[in-house]
């Protein structure tokens, strides 16, 4: 067993390779944000990590099983209950509540293309046909109630995060998939009012999940258009309080959609 | 081992797979039963990763919320229920072991204490036995070294970078031994799907 022998051949480092290396827990860091992005995008990537996750579960059967405490069911039963009880009164609509407003959003999306579709397509139609039409479909006009969204890019990494704001809940959903904590900072995300009056705090982003949040009134009605959004780096829990915030890492701006 | 009435693999695995179906299916009290029937397991799996009591204990309620919010993401064509609910919980652990907050990581083998285990549900639900041998017959393959990195790799939650800490050898180094091994390792895997 010669060290010079073992390092001789270097081998690929393929896809196929970092997903395993990413299923045994071996990478940390800048390369685990890179496989966890991977996942998120990359169908063939997803499926070889699964494959990886099936061949090594076995494993587990020699680690021995372990009772936990009575309280570990009544917190996850009163975690359930909780997320039942924050849907609003008489509308099942939020029990699983980020789900629901994804899909509500892409509804909200297939309407918004459906309209400019036909509007586009009337337009056709008035130009091929101008002298017996004299009138085209309206487009669906519902932006009044539109969802907003903005995009936060994170650097150069091409991770992002995805925020959207459903006025008719007052509900946010804030999606930070793929980003993974570095232990030392936790970063903080701000409403920048188009007003000009000062900055909202709309809490600590937690990284890798989507988590969906009802406004305070007063901080939904700064939520215009213009309204843009900053990420600051603090300290774990977010800005320490009577200092000042720290350095913006991030920015987007909200459109409707 | 003391002989007690246990159901059959079989039964265990099959009642697990309704389970799981119902829960996708948005049923809440499946999740009850799931609990019930994999709790001992998959919190052995924290305790191992995490090694302290309580982080695996938030870890394993994390899992099971998790699990009720992203059911639908199991596929039953794809692996035995428990063997997926077992990927699920040790990289839910190892996750929060990168975050840096927990404190000791994971404990040597000698010290997770094997606790009685009461649960005659939880020890008939062991992996599939055929895809256990195919596992450990493609690991012991490899030579004594490259198991042991891979294995502590797998039980201790370790990164490469602790790994070539411990072995006392350059983070380069480290990684090609594993790599070359989890080359070897995924050759011998394949094969035996093919054969």
């Amino acid at each position: 067993m010669s060290g010079a022998e073992d390092n001789a051949r270097e081998v690929e480092r393929d896809d196929p390779m970092i997903a395993a290396e990413w299923s045994l827990g071996l990478l940390e860091g800048e390369e685990l944000l890179a496989a966890r992005g991977k996942f998120a995008t990359d169908p063939a990537f997803a499926w070889r990590k699964g494959w990886w996750d099936d061949w090594f579960a076995p494993l587990t059967d020699a680690m021995p099983g372990a009772e936990p405490g009575d309280h570990v069911w009544d917190a996850i039963a009163a975690r359930l209950a909780a997320q039942q009880s924050a849907a609003p009164a008489g509308a099942a609509t939020d029990t699983t509540n980020v789900v629901v407003l994804a899909q509500k959003l892409k509804r909200w999306q297939w309407v918004a293309s459906l309209s400019s579709a036909a509007a586009a397509m009337a337009l056709v139609w008035v130009a091929l046909t101008p002298a017996r039409v004299a009138f085209a479909p309206q487009p669906v006009e519902r932006v009044a109630a539109a969802p907003m969204v903005a995009t936060v890019p994170i650097g150069e990494s091409g991770l992002r995060l995805d925020v959207t704001y459903i006025p008719e809940s007052e509900r946010m959903v804030v999606a930070a998939i793929g980003l993974i904590p570095d232990g030392v900072h936790d970063h903080e995300l701000w409403l920048v009012p188009a007003d000009g009056t000062a900055l909202q705090s709309l809490g600590v982003v937690e990284p890798g999940a989507v988590r969906s949040m009802t406004l305070p009134a007063a901080t939904a009605a700064k939520l215009g258009d213009g309204a843009s959004l900053v990420l600051t780096r603090e300290p774990i829990g977010g800005k320490p309080e009577g200092q000042d915030a720290g350095p913006v890492v991030a920015k987007g701006a909200f459109t409707r959609v | 081992m003391a002989a007690r009435p246990r159901p059959s693999t079989d039964e265990a695995r099959e009642a697990l797979r309704h389970a799981m179906a119902r829960l996708a299916a948005g049923d809440q009290a499946a999740l009850e039963e799931i609990y019930r029937a994999t709790r001992v397991k998959l919190f052995g799996i924290c305790l191992r990763i995490l090694g302290d009591r309580k982080e695996a204990e938030d870890a394993l309620q994390d899992v099971y919320v998790n699990l009720w919010q992203r059911a639908d993401r199991y596929d039953p064509a794809r692996a035995s229920p428990i063997a997926w609910l077992a990927a699920f919980a040790r990289n839910r652990a190892i996750d929060r072991l990168r975050t840096g907050k927990v404190r000791g990581g994971a404990v040597p083998v000698e010290e997770a204490a094997p606790l009685p285990d009461e649960s005659p549900l939880a020890d008939a639900l062991l992996v599939d036995a055929e895809q256990v041998a195919q596992i450990h017959k493609c690991l012991g393959a490899l030579d004594a070294r490259t198991q042991g990195h891979i294995r502590a790799a797998f039980f201790e939650g370790k990164t490469y970078a602790q790994l070539a800490d411990s072995a006392d050898v350059p983070l380069g180094t480290m990684k090609s031994w594993i790599r070359r091994g989890l080359q070897r390792l995924r050759a011998c895997l394949e094969a035996s799907e093919a054969a």
